[in-house]
């Protein structure tokens, strides 16, 4: 019907575009109502109409205020074009369908549009919105919709108006009717910004009941039922439903036959759209003090937890199941987080929900299922899974705590799959541990900055062998330069190797004193010797060499010594001896041996002390 | 922290009556032991204060800074105790675990192998041995020496030269070795990180743009000075300038 109005009044307003089109070619804006007076409760159009916009048409439109009128839709645009004597002409409409919803006189104030850079402005219009419908239909006889409100009718019903955040709200939408509806459909399902709504499943054939409102029995269907959750705090608005119905007129009676005859026995048939009015509902934020794993979960909820195995191996998946069952808002129900031991590997769980949608209530469980990969063996402990609720018969957050989760991890052979988790491999070795203990042993403190390289102490460690090095070096340089001068050398070392062969020159007399009558088979051995020790202590002392030496310059050696003559003359006699004892050793017994001994033992010991003695 | 700085505060009096280190440490580690971090931190702290220094004081500095939660000074610590006693196991392992616990992940520029050799080999003996093996081979190319000079026999003599020989080698090797960790332990140019999140410029101006930012623990290496601006150098090679008093020097 508002369709035909719309019609109705485009081709009033072409009719006189095309009648005024001379007179204006300038662009126009107008508004104008599709019927005036208006019926509370009844829809209107509103049209504003640009026309002789040219090719760039309007920018920038702005409604009035329309605050006192329900908008049901728009606004609209639609845009009719029309050649006339060859020029076109083209006009836009922007229509807005509203509902009057108190008696008055209303005034519609201008819309505005920006065109080539002037703002156009619409007339204003003063509405009369009348109580009496029947007054408002006086425009549209055929319309019976004022007598359809009254006998049909659309409610939405909530269970409360305030309720707690997470709180369930059952919402229904009741056809109330006095006459036969013959048919419906939603045409429009309405909108629950802040809710999660869950539809509850309601019988395919609607069950009619009785109810009397304003001393007037109506049937009453539930068309449809809805549980709703506030998801977030305040005041929140149910937008209403539109269903379209057909219903049947009653026949009104006629006191005429033949009106009667012509009329179609079961009346006629009607559409009407039947509009239920928006709810508001308040809703209270939970109180504060929420445990720190509080997700938004409200109601009554009971959870159990369930491993498939409580032995595996490693890298080998167990799955870790946590149901949470109960009556609330199910679906906004967020998985628990797992505490893992640090070696485990996880995947974000796999989530299943049954909800239960008959009743009043909505229940359900919700299960997590949680995959987990243990990389490392051992007794492994997952801390209790826990999950906290709002309960709202007790007012109060509740907190579930499952028993602790104990699993024996064995050795296993699969290989490490690739971890997912980011973070180097070192870093996940090291995850598990924990630092070293202190040091408890005696700790070694020096003073800042005080070590063993810089101490005096080291530095005197360092000089010792140096000192030692040293001292051999001098030693040693000393020896060379001894070496090195020979005559020194041999004048030295003479009366020690002349001792040496007197040694040998006595063993021979023991030897001698000791088998009897062997003299003269040692005896030239024994002369030998202490004639060698005489004159290698000679040859040396005065440095006369071997191949040179005789016993005469030996003596000249001597005397210019200054070598007392005595013992020159001793030496002599003694080295004759020895001459004599060697080429005829018969003539000599151990006595003679022993005194030759002793004599050479007197001049060796007598000649060191007089040549050392210069 | 503040409780800790508190309990520092308190045990400064006790550290100002000069008190054997050795004693000292004894009730620090007993303190730890007995779960008293704040006690056990302020003990140690006295130690320094008092002017002496180990491996293992710093170490078990660490760890205590460790457990009261302030990962980057026990970091701090720990690097201390690296200078003084790098081949200790312990250390590394809980200077890696600290390193984990750290908001920056940097991952050093690549180097060469042989300067991994070398590092393993500078810090697998205390500078005390160190010292000690240097003194070893000193006198070792001294009696070496001796023997040269001293030898009776021509082959005593000719062991002798090649013994000193080595010795002189190896005397040259560890007097390099000891060279360098005297120079590291003396270096003034690595510091830690200390405020939790630090914005480095890109000049030392508190209005230059912002070259990326940093979070306390990690290690830097400062590399040059203007005022009150240090530049940094961080181990994948970024470089920029912060305020000196967000670092403290190893």
């Amino acid at each position: 019907m508002a369709g035909f109005h719309r019609l109705r009044y485009a081709l009033a307003f072409l009719v006189l575009t095309g009648t005024f089109r001379a007179a204006a070619q300038d662009p126009s804006f107008q508004a104008s109502v599709d019927r005036n007076p208006v019926g509370v409760g009844e829809e209107l159009t509103i049209s504003f109409t640009l026309a002789n916009a040219g090719t760039g048409g309007g920018k920038n439109f702005k409604l009035p205020d329309l605050s006192r009128f329900r908008t049901l839709s728009g606004p609209n645009q639609s845009t009719s074009m029309q050649f006339m004597n060859g020029a076109m002409s083209s006009s836009v409409t922007y229509s807005c369908m509203v509902q009057a919803r108190d008696a008055g006189k209303y005034s519609i104030g201008p819309a505005t549009i920006d065109v080539g850079g002037k703002t156009l402005r619409t007339n204003p219009i003063v509405l009369d919105v009348v109580k009496n419908p029947q007054r408002a239909q006086q425009s549209a006889p055929d319309n019976a919709g004022g007598q359809i409100a009254e006998n049909v009718f659309l409610r939405a019903i909530v269970s409360k108006t305030h309720v707690m955040q997470g709180e369930q709200i059952n919402l229904s939408f009741k056809l109330y009717t006095r006459l036969t509806v013959m048919n419906y459909a939603v045409e429009k399902t309405p909108t629950m910004t802040g809710f999660w709504g869950e539809d509850v499943e309601t019988p395919k054939d609607v069950q009619l009941s009785t109810e009397t409102v304003n001393g007037k029995q109506y049937r009453v269907g539930i068309i449809k039922r809805t549980a709703l959750f506030p998801t977030q705090s305040g005041s929140l608005e149910i937008s209403p439903m539109t269903l379209q119905t057909q219903i049947q007129m009653p026949a009104p009676r006629s006191v005429d036959p033949f009106d009667a005859f012509f009329r179609d026995p079961f009346g006629r048939t009607t559409n009407y759209a039947a509009r239920s009015e928006p709810v508001k509902v308040m809703v209270d934020p939970l109180p504060g003090g929420a445990p720190p794993d509080f997700k938004g979960a409200v109601g009554q909820f009971a959870m159990s937890t369930s491993v498939d195995k409580k032995t595996t191996r490693t890298n080998e998946p167990v799955s870790l199941k946590v149901t949470v069952s109960g009556t609330g808002n199910i679906k906004l129900l967020e998985a628990p987080a797992l505490e893992l031991p640090a070696d485990f590997e996880q995947y974000s769980p796999k989530v299943q929900e049954i909800i239960n949608r008959q009743g009043e209530r909505i229940t359900g469980s919700k299960v997590f299922e949680y995959l987990l990969i243990p990389r490392y063996p051992g007794m492994k402990v997952i801390k209790p899974v826990t999950f906290s609720y709002f309960d709202l018969n007790r007012r109060e957050y509740i907190r579930l705590r499952s028993p602790e989760i104990e699993l024996n991890v064995e050795q296993g052979t699969a290989p490490a799959v690739p971890l997912v988790a980011g973070g180097g491999r070192e870093d996940v070795r090291l995850l598990n541990q924990d630092i070293r203990f202190i040091k408890v042993r005696p700790a070694a403190f020096v003073r800042q900055g005080e070590y063993l390289y810089n101490s005096s102490g080291f530095v005197l460690l360092l000089l010792l062998p140096l000192a030692g090095a040293a001292g051999a070096y001098v030693y040693a340089s000393n020896r060379r330069a001894a070496l090195s001068d020979v005559a020194g050398y041999r004048n030295r070392r003479a009366i020690g190797e002349a001792r040496k062969r007197l040694k040998t020159g006595e063993r021979l007399l023991r030897e001698t004193g000791a088998k009897a009558g062997g003299a003269s088979k040692s005896a030239p051995r024994f002369f030998s010797e202490t004639a060698g020790a005489l004159w290698q202590y000679l040859g040396d002392k005065l440095g006369i060499p071997q191949a040179e030496f005789s016993v005469e310059r030996a003596a000249g050696a001597l005397a210019d010594a200054g070598t007392p003559a005595p013992l020159v003359q001793a030496l002599r006699t003694l080295l004759e001896t020895c001459d004599m004892a060697r080429f005829a050793p018969t003539s000599v017994d151990r006595p003679a041996m022993q005194r030759a001994y002793e004599e050479a033992s007197r001049i060796i010991v007598e000649l060191e002390r007089t040549l050392n003695a210069q | 922290m503040n409780r800790v700085l508190l309990a520092v505060l308190l045990c400064l009096p006790a550290a100002l009556s000069a008190q054997a280190p050795e004693q000292l440490f004894a009730e620090g580690n007993q303190a730890y032991q007995q779960g008293d971090l704040g006690k056990a931190l302020g003990l140690y702290e006295s130690i320094l204060h008092n002017g002496y220094v180990a491996g293992d004081l710093y170490y078990n500095l660490g760890n205590a800074y460790y457990r009261s939660g302030n990962i980057a000074r026990a970091i701090l610590n720990y690097e201390r105790a690296r200078r003084l006693m790098p081949d200790d196991e312990d250390l590394r392992h809980n200077l890696q675990l600290a390193g984990t616990m750290i908001t920056d992940k940097i991952e050093p520029a690549p180097r060469l192998f042989l300067w991994d050799w070398w590092q393993g080999l500078k810090d697998s003996f205390s500078l005390l041995t160190i010292t000690w093996i240097c003194y070893g081979c000193f006198v070792l190319f001294l009696g070496a020496f001796c023997v040269v000079l001293l030898g009776r026999t021509y082959l005593l003599r000719t062991a002798g030269l090649w013994c000193a020989g080595v010795a002189v080698l190896l005397l040259a090797c560890t007097l390099l070795l000891m060279y360098v960790r005297v120079a590291e332990l003396h270096r003034t140019d690595e510091a830690v990180v200390m405020t939790g999140v630090v914005t480095v410029k890109n000049s030392p101006d508190e209005k230059s743009s912002d070259a990326f930012v940093l979070h306390a623990g990690i290690r830097v290496q400062l590399i040059d000075r203007v005022g009150s601006w240090v530049k940094i150098h961080i181990a994948d090679g970024k470089v920029g300038w912060i305020q000196e008093n967000g670092v403290e020097r190893i």
